[in-house]
């Protein structure tokens, strides 16, 4: 880690160097510890680190106040429904539902301090950032009552908190220098795959001054990967393939265990 | 995965036990550890069709398949896993899966449980009155003999019409491919008591319906809803094949209404725990489903 850390940095301070002698306000440069993580069989979730740097030159101006710093990252989009169970004849049944469409598979927000004290709340609304201002798009019917809307959105973004896939964590990018930044992103065992946008946003004052966009893709390696491709891109050689398996491993009991 | 394991193991050993497939058993066991219905549902028809393979090997050998019948009944149990598994991709679309897989589950555990358990303590209390354990003897026809379009078959010493075989057939490919069971335990008696097949086919007969039907509704699941783990499949597999034999070893010691009494008491545990599910306030009245990736 430590080793990795050094080598980004120093990469960083490259890449950061040619900027400095053009640029007249920030700019921000950012890099990740991995562009890939490989879900194998044995995967039980990893860390993503960011790393970035704030660059300055003489003729950038003084600024009152800190820098903040947050990272969102962003998994592919997805349509999903929220429903909600009732009583119907002494049952809890799954009556009322809504539909959101365009909606992250993983959204995690990272930040140097509370999101409100690094800058306002319109400001998040339009930058999207934050759990309460992430866009859920409706789809299909829409929910007669405001307050329907609002307990199925909360419904929906307390069940991804709740697996890991959704999180707010203020406090967690720290300045190892008074222009260098991490944060380490923890990916879940149940991480999505995809591309993943890795965006981090300059904050000072209040106002947005730079920002960057990475990419990363979570793929699955191996048996798994052989096993999701095949399931979704061609499911009835799959189920054939399972059915042989299975008849295999039946046929191979017998065997085993034939007592005649 | 050690749990799956191990659960494999489990159900392996009362199929070996009891002598069932265990489908009925396997199914509410993954449901309750935390997989969702629908992949408990497909994953178990495919190791139902690793589960009756090997029976089925060993029944061709001792010549016990009567596989014109096997092949009536598995025409039907095709076009009822059709219709299985169309209305499982219906239901879920719907939101209503979980909900009808429990009703399902709670209707049939608790109707054979509660027929098990009384034939069992009635076949107890007669041993202790000191009398024989009569088995009950088919009589020689019944309304179904009356039924048009019949059929000869030779191997069972049979001739009946093709309209029961096909209901039979149908009923146990629907079912199955829509609450992840074999239905051996009701394809068994059926054929027993309703076509007169001899008991020293049935069950060679059953297997074979059982392995055709859960294998095509293994390629009908993964078509329709990708809702077949071969992972989570082989791993059960592995498991219950071993614990069969363990449990088969220690079922030879035991009485069969003992035997038949505890598999009741299990059955109608396992129903009622879908019933309470049902009934008891949920945790959290709020469930998110994926309905599909968008491209990005």
């Amino acid at each position: 880690m430590i080793h990795n850390l050094a080598l980004y940095l120093l990469s960083l301070l490259f890449l950061a160097l040619p900027l400095q002698q053009t640029a007249q306000g920030e700019t921000l440069v950012s890099a990740l510890s991995a562009h890939e993580v490989n879900i194998t069989s044995n995967f039980t979730g990893t860390e993503i680190t960011v790393f970035g740097e704030i660059s300055r030159d003489a003729a950038t101006v003084a600024r009152a106040g800190s820098y903040d710093i947050v990272v969102v990252v962003e998994g592919p989009p997805e349509r999903v429904t929220t429903w909600r169970k009732e009583r119907i004849f002494g049952l809890w049944i799954n009556a009322a539902s809504k539909t959101y469409t365009n909606v992250p598979s993983f959204y995690a927000v990272h930040s140097t301090r509370p999101l409100l004290d690094i800058t306002e709340d319109n400001t998040l609304k339009v930058q999207r950032t934050g759990l309460v201002n992430l866009p859920l798009a409706p789809f299909g019917v829409r929910l007669p009552t405001a307050e329907d809307r609002r307990a199925f959105r909360e419904a929906f973004l307390q069940e991804r908190v709740d697996l890991g896939l959704y999180a707010e964590r203020p406090d967690t990018i720290r300045f190892l220098s008074s222009t260098l930044f991490a944060t380490s992103i923890p990916l879940p065992a149940n991480v999505p795959v995809g591309t993943f946008t890795v965006t981090s946003y300059l904050y000072n004052g209040g106002i947005v001054l730079a920002q960057e966009t990475q990419h990363l893709t979570v793929a699955k390696k191996g048996f798994e990967q052989f096993t999701f491709d095949l399931a979704n891109d061609n499911p009835a050689l799959y189920g054939i393939i399972a059915v042989v398996l299975a008849l295999f491993t039946g046929w191979l009991a017998g065997v085993i265990f034939r007592k005649d | 995965m050690f749990m799956i394991f191990g659960m494999g193991g489990a159900v392996g050993f009362l199929s070996g036990l009891f002598g069932i497939g265990g489908g009925f058993l396997l199914t509410p066991l993954l449901i309750f550890s935390g997989i969702p219905p629908a992949v408990a549902v497909a994953t178990v028809t495919t190791q139902t069709v690793a589960s009756s393979s090997s029976g089925v090997l060993a029944y061709i050998r001792r010549n016990a398949i009567d596989f014109k019948l096997a092949f009536v009944l598995l025409c039907a149990g095709i076009v009822g896993s059709f219709l299985g598994v169309w209305l499982f991709g219906v239901l879920r679309e719907m939101g209503q899966l979980d909900l009808v897989i429990s009703l399902a589950y709670v209707t049939f555990l608790g109707a054979i449980g509660i027929l098990m358990l009384t034939e069992s303590l009635r076949a107890i209390a007669r041993k202790k009155a000191g009398g024989q354990a009569e088995l009950r003897r088919p009589g020689q026809h019944n309304w179904v003999h009356g039924l048009p379009f019949k059929m000869r078959f030779r191997r069972s010493k049979i001739y009946v019409s093709v309209i029961p075989i096909f209901a039979i057939g149908s009923s146990i490919g629907f079912l199955g491919s829509i609450l992840g069971l074999g239905g051996g335990f009701m394809m068994v008696p059926a054929l027993i008591y309703l076509l007169r097949v001899p008991t020293n086919v049935v069950i060679g007969t059953s297997l074979l319906q059982i392995l055709v039907t859960m294998a095509v509704a293994t390629i009908l699941h993964s078509i329709n809803t990708q809702t077949v783990d071969v992972v989570l499949a082989l791993t059960l597999m592995v498991g219950s094949v071993i614990g069969a034999q363990f449990g088969a070893q220690i079922g030879q010691g035991l009485r069969g209404e003992h035997l038949r009494l505890m598999l009741a008491l299990l059955v109608l545990s396992v129903g009622l725990r879908f019933a309470f599910n049902l009934v008891i306030e949920p945790q959290d009245l709020y469930s998110v489903t994926i309905d599909m990736r968008l491209p990005q």
